[in-house]
């Protein structure tokens, strides 16, 4: 749960850290859409996590209105599972798999909601730096040299301690710590295509660089961004359910972080209370995770094994 | 030599302004804080606007933010961090130093621990032609790499600790015993190196397959040297370059993972003093821990990269050398 690049391509002759312009796929090699997703969909581990993490989204956010009151105490205390208590009881008495299902739903909102947000800037910053360096271009890589300095998690935990810790904070901290992981690949995708032809024959027409940037440079930066992105979910969730542990985040509203806090006290009297929401938390990033990795084998075909 | 001294410059002074950019934006979440610090200092005892004032000059606070961004920096710059909310009003530099080696006793171990490992299983990742092998150690580092680590530690715990009894769960030592007994950071090394590990056997794996692709490979095989010597002599130490980078780095991160693991296992050192920190709002030992883990963080970054800088033999022929411009004879051109 380190803040920083998923995949660091040392082909460069400089220092990986230093060698942004290093663009992770292969320019004039990709596939037509029909046949990226049938490279993407065509292994079976892929379809698996599909599934799985659908299951964990639609569970979270519809699961709610199925499985009770996540508040109500009037059940027995520390009730390990059985089938009326599918996750057992907490040592107040409430039903664990309806505060479990409760709390996926903070992870997940935590998760995709940094993601979306890093994808929009990253996108942004890293298309306008990219297509223009300069002053800019120099800014975002030592932006992304601070982040490199102070860890996302320290970050955001000396943030939320100062500042205080609803979800909005800790999704606006998470946001800003790791929108330049994403940046560095926008950008060094935006250098790349801003040295194709039809950005030639776009600017030899007379189109603003804007203009360039919003319908040509973004639209063919977005697939590398895509993978980028997908290793932002997990680790936002990863970092989210740390600060959770530590005790940072809303405590009226507990996510599977919060959760595994109050689990900690109970590791020898209930084990369940550790187990399942830790479990789904590694379920949901390792989904996320392998559906990434698959992403970027689908739309770098000659990414893999040489020889 | 004279290139090499102004690639480490260069080096020092970025990192210096890098510094100065983390302390302002801690000298401002510390401004953009709520709360008054007066207040919280005098309770909720009433007490006279005079000695309200007085109290307020006494640590500098009606200076302007401007005046006090600048005292915090020179104190910082000349070590001092302030003092602790605590009891005892210790110095913040004293209090994390006394925690600094634990911290260093569990991570320095994880750090080997993962770098050499990581180092194994990516090149066999790489190198093996079975497939199995590579799709199973490749499949475990993405597992590894998903595990919320404070929740492994927490398995661990429930299963060696509580169920096995084979390794104490909380703690550095038998209690009221100093120094750092061994079966107690057992637990504590494994869940810091475990995600640390996997991230690098990917880093290893990519990079091996990158090195075994190249032509070089290829010309040290036809001139009839064996796969094995190919591959240790010359695969390997191009494999490894990036390596240098990504395990200096990551010792950095492994020292911030800190807070969590120490928070699982009850471990004294600075990442448990953060996060305790943070719960009794010491704000100047939260921000004293930043600091000293950021100097920490530059100072091995920087060694990393001068080590990169030595390592590599492309960059170190641009060190010793002046680089030679093949000239072109202007008969040959015409």
């Amino acid at each position: 749960m380190t803040a920083r690049d998923a995949i660091v391509v040392p082909t460069s002759e400089e220092p990986p850290e230093l060698a942004l312009t290093t663009p992770i796929s292969n320019p004039g090699q990709r596939r037509s859409r029909a046949s990226t997703t049938r490279a993407f969909l065509g292994k079976p581990a892929t379809i698996v996590f599909l599934i799985v993490l659908a299951a964990i989204v639609t569970v979270s956010f519809i699961g709610p209105y199925l499985v009770g009151n996540p508040v109500t105490t009037s059940h027995p205390i520390l009730h390990a599972p059985d089938l009326e208590f599918l996750m057992g009881t907490d040592a107040l008495g409430r039903d664990y798999l309806a505060r479990v299902v409760n709390g996926g739903r903070i992870s997940l909102f935590v998760g995709f909601s940094v993601a979306f947000l890093c994808m929009t800037i990253g996108l942004v910053i890293g298309g306008l730096a990219g297509y223009y360096g300069g002053f800019l271009d120099a800014g975002l890589v030592k932006v992304a040299e601070f982040f490199q300095v102070l860890p996302g998690l320290v970050l955001a935990l000396v943030a939320a301690a100062l500042l205080g810790s609803n979800v909005w904070i800790i999704v606006a901290i998470l946001a800003l710590t790791m929108w330049p992981a994403v940046a560095r690949i926008a950008r060094a995708e935006a250098m790349r295509i801003a040295q194709l032809g039809y950005v030639e024959s776009a600017k030899a027409a007379g189109f603003r660089g804007l203009r360039i940037i919003w319908s040509d440079v973004i639209p063919n930066a977005l697939p590398p961004v895509l993978v980028a992105t997908s290793m932002t979910v997990g680790r936002a969730i990863l970092i989210e359910s740390g600060l959770a542990y530590l005790g940072i985040g809303d405590a009226n509203n507990p996510s599977w972080g919060a959760l595994l806090n109050t689990a900690q006290g109970f590791m020898q009297t209930g084990w369940w209370l550790a187990v399942f929401p830790g479990a789904l938390i590694f379920l949901t990033v390792l989904a996320v995770n392998i559906l990434g990795d698959s992403l970027n084998d689908a739309l770098n075909p000659t990414v893999g094994r040489v020889k | 030599m004279r290139a090499f001294v102004v690639y480490v410059l260069k080096l020092l002074l970025s990192s210096f302004i890098l510094f100065i950019a983390v302390l302002t934006v801690l000298f401002f979440l510390l401004e953009l804080a709520p709360g008054d610090p007066v207040q919280t200092l005098v309770g909720d005892a009433p007490i006279s606007p005079e000695f309200r004032a007085q109290i307020t000059a006494a640590y500098g606070l009606d200076l302007p933010a401007w005046q006090r961004y600048f005292i915090y920096i020179g104190n910082v710059l000349t070590g001092n961090l302030g003092y602790s909310f605590g009891t005892n009003n210790e110095p913040v530099l004293d209090l994390i130093l006394s925690r600094a080696g634990n911290t260093v006793a569990i991570a320095l171990p994880a750090f080997l621990v993962s770098t050499v490992g990581g180092i194994i299983l990516g090149a066999v990742a790489a190198k093996t032609r079975r497939k199995w092998l590579d799709g199973g150690i490749s499949g475990i580092t993405v597992g590894l790499f998903s595990i919320p680590n404070f929740w492994l530690g927490m398995l661990l715990i429930m299963l060696f600790s509580l169920t096995l009894g084979w390794f104490p769960s909380q703690g550095k030592s038998p209690y009221g015993e100093p120094g750092i007994a061994w079966q107690y950071a057992v637990l504590p090394v494994i869940t810091m190196a475990t995600s640390e590990l996997a991230y690098k056997a990917r880093i290893m794996r990519s990079s091996m397959i990158e090195s075994l692709g190249q032509d070089f490979i290829d010309t040290a095989r036809s001139k009839g040297l064996s796969s094995q010597y190919v591959l240790w002599r010359h695969a390997l130490p191009n494999a490894l370059l990036p390596m240098v980078t990504v395990a200096g780095y990551s010792l950095g991160f492994l020292f911030a993972g800190s807070a969590l693991v120490e928070s699982v296992f009850g471990w004294p050192g600075m990442g448990l003093l953060f996060v305790d920190a943070i719960h009794a709002q010491n704000n100047m030992v939260v921000l004293g821990v930043v600091i000293v883990l950021t100097v920490t963080i530059i100072v091995v970054n920087i060694l990393t990269d001068i080590v990169y800088g030595l390592v590599d033999p492309r960059l170190r022929v641009r060190f010793t050398r002046k680089p030679t411009v093949a000239a072109v004879p202007k008969e040959a051109k015409a």
